[in-house]
């Protein structure tokens, strides 16, 4: 990547899932970039289609009944349509997916060490002591004690947190130029949280890779990534680096995401700021904002057309959004009057 | 170490049960109407050969003894001798297990060799033709009862075709004539492995299919690694639990079960002669068959519970 061309191109990407009752679009239209040594944050609700999405990006959907339109370059490679033999190639070498559960994504019956170095051996092509050298070396490499006898471990003689690493050591065992999480850090407790957050993104900038978070959890993505993408009922609904989203968000719903997360600030026993209503049923999406029927700000025009994204002035900052909030600095101006 | 205390276990437990199925065998002789002598001499009863089986079985002390005796005997391998054939009744045995032994394994070769790679390319894409096919064939053989599927392969296969020694009582031991031995088993092989492979490529293929959702299986795949090895390495082992533990009780029944193949046959298998026993009357014959074929049976489940926790070791722990 000596170039200025994005690692990673992902255009108008839509993800359908064919079901008996009838066709859900889990991501629907999809547009961004992500630079070398970068790293983006998705963060939405349960349901928004950040998963899919990773996966669509790598083409690890499962085998039947799915649709992937648009276009997914990686480095060059196009992957929507690409067949699985020809995505095998890329799989693990270029691209390479930290998965969510470290309790289900783990075989049970096969030893950690074998696990790891499975991919060094049939990808890199390094032979059985290579491998196991290798293998302990990365077990190492991810804050692994005594990666020697824990080699020879079964999953289940493993904390949750360890698993994890495990299944970090098997995403970064042929260096991938790309790494996908996908909620990484959900299924553990909050101090292996911050740890393998930590370890993350120092093996990120260590081997230079590039990563993507998908996240629910906004406090994971506000020190860890350049850029945001927020999404909601599979489209993006707002992107901009860390900080525009953070500070200067205009959509609605970031605001409203970023209003749940509970503050240390906050006096004991405050009520969490839920999100009224659920998330929509993709089956049945509005032809207006899908957000709308939640959106306390919504007129009628946002019940009938749908927002496109739109630049607000930066040209990194996009969302999409008939009544967008105003800028911050607007904002106190209204409501206090007597700060700014 | 989980697997040792649970083997253990087990082999206590089936101690118990053994123990359990020698007072039912032995008890057996009791249950049927008249004197113990009368029933096991038949029609051989003189005085001479009532004289000798009170003193060979104790049948003039309590019952309890006479267990103790006849356990004593049958622990030291000796089953008794027949009044009817003169045949020391281990020695029957000995000639006709062999053949039980022979013929279960040659079938069930046979339904491992066909069932696990059809199940695999069953799962692979659930629902696609392939799968539809075996599945409803398989349904299908599932409902034609053993005793026809004989007659029809006796028609084809020894009638039509005119196969060499595929006939009935076409059974040679495999001493005398190991390639007619084989061709004498070719249909009972068959008969017995169809009823096999239709319950293992069931078990196995709706196995495969949940395992094959599992996000180990996603993980394996996004390691860019063949779909056959994904298959051998990632899904088969899981998915092996059920398959080896009804094939555990289903070679149990086969053991008990292979009679109507073999008296369709005519092969001398232990099903057979049992069948030769009953209508001889011959009651120490019949008893020391009974023994066997349950013993084996809670042998053979025994293995297979033991290579259940060698698939599954996680099994063993709980």
């Amino acid at each position: 990547m000596s170039d200025n061309a994005p690692l990673l191109s992902v255009k108008n990407l839509a993800t359908t899932f064919e079901t008996a009752r009838g066709e859900v679009p889990a991501v629907g239209g999809v547009t961004f970039d992500l630079l070398a040594d970068e790293t983006i944050g998705i963060v939405g609700e349960s349901g928004s289609g950040k998963t899919v999405l990773a996966r669509s990006i790598m083409g690890l959907q499962p085998r039947t009944n799915v649709r992937v339109e648009g276009s997914v370059q990686l480095d060059g490679t196009e992957i929507v349509g690409a067949s699985e033999a020809e995505l095998r190639k890329i799989w693990a070498v270029d691209v390479a997916m930290i998965f969510q559960d470290p309790m289900t994504s783990l075989n049970p019956l096969i030893r950690i060490g074998k696990q790891i170095d499975e991919t060094l051996r049939l990808r890199l092509g390094l032979n059985k002591s290579d491998a196991k050298k290798r293998a302990i070396e990365l077990l190492d490499l991810v804050g692994i004690p005594s990666a020697n006898e824990r080699y020879m471990a079964y999953p289940a003689q493993l904390s949750g947190g360890m698993r994890q690493r495990v299944v970090i050591a098997i995403a970064l065992a042929c260096s991938p130029k790309l790494l996908l999480a996908d909620e990484p850090t959900t299924g553990l407790d909050v101090t292996i949280q911050a740890q393998i957050l930590n370890l993350l993104d120092q093996l990120k900038s260590d081997l230079h890779m590039s990563m993507v978070l998908v996240t629910h959890d906004l406090g994971v993505v506000a020190t860890r990534t350049d850029r945001i993408i927020v999404m909601y009922a599979g489209r993006i609904v707002e992107t901009g680096t860390t900080k525009e989203v953070f500070a200067q968000h205009r959509m609605p719903y970031t605001e409203a995401l970023l209003a749940s997360t509970p503050k240390v600030s906050d006096a004991s026993h405050t009520r969490l700021n839920a999100i009224p209503g659920r998330p929509p049923d993709l089956l049945k999406l509005a032809k207006g904002c899908s957000f709308a029927p939640r959106c306390q700000y919504a007129t009628e025009r946002c019940h009938n057309e749908r927002p496109e994204l739109e630049s607000s002035g930066s040209p990194s900052h996009l969302f999409a959004c008939w009544n967008p909030l105003p800028l911050p600095t607007n904002r106190t101006a209204s409501s206090a009057g007597s700060e700014a | 170490m989980a697997v040792i205390k649970y083997v253990a276990r087990r082999l206590v437990l089936m101690v118990g049960i053994i123990f359990v199925i020698s007072v039912g065998a032995f008890y057996l002789i009791h249950l049927l109407p008249g004197d113990p002598a009368t029933v096991i001499l038949g029609g051989g009863d003189t005085p001479q050969a009532r004289a000798a089986l009170y003193k060979q079985l104790g049948l003039n002390r309590g019952i309890v003894i006479q267990y103790f005796v006849w356990l004593n005997h049958v622990l030291h391998g000796n089953l008794g001798t027949s009044f009817i054939t003169n045949e020391s009744v281990v020695s029957t045995i000995k000639n006709a297990f062999p053949i039980d032994v022979e013929m279960i394994i040659l079938s069930q070769i046979l339904a491992f060799a066909f069932a696990i790679p059809l199940a695999m390319r069953s799962a692979q894409k659930p629902n696609g033709r392939l799968d539809k096919t075996a599945s409803a064939g398989s349904f299908t053989l599932l409902s034609i009862p053993p005793f026809i599927i004989i007659v029809f392969l006796v028609l084809i296969v020894a009638v039509k075709l005119k196969i060499p020694n595929t006939g009935p009582a076409s059974y040679v031991s495999i001493g005398q004539d190991w390639v007619v031995n084989l061709e004498s088993m070719v249909l009972p092989a068959v008969t017995l492995a169809i009823g096999s492979f239709v319950l293992y490529y069931r078990i196995l293929r709706s196995d495969l299919i949940s395992t094959l959702q599992e996000e180990f299986i996603t993980l394996a795949r996004s390691k860019g690694i063949s779909r056959r090895r994904i298959m051998w390495r990632h899904a088969f082992r899981p998915s092996s639990v059920a398959l080896v533990g009804t094939a555990g009780v289903n070679i149990g029944g086969l053991i008990a079960g292979g009679f109507v193949v073999q008296f369709l046959l005519q092969i001398p298998g232990l099903g057979f002669t049992l069948i030769d026993a009953i209508n001889l009357s011959d009651y120490l014959l019949v008893q020391g068959i009974v023994l066997v074929i349950s013993v084996s049976v809670v042998l053979i489940n025994f293995l297979f519970d033991f290579l259940i926790t060698i698939i599954d070791p996680r099994i063993a722990r709980d």
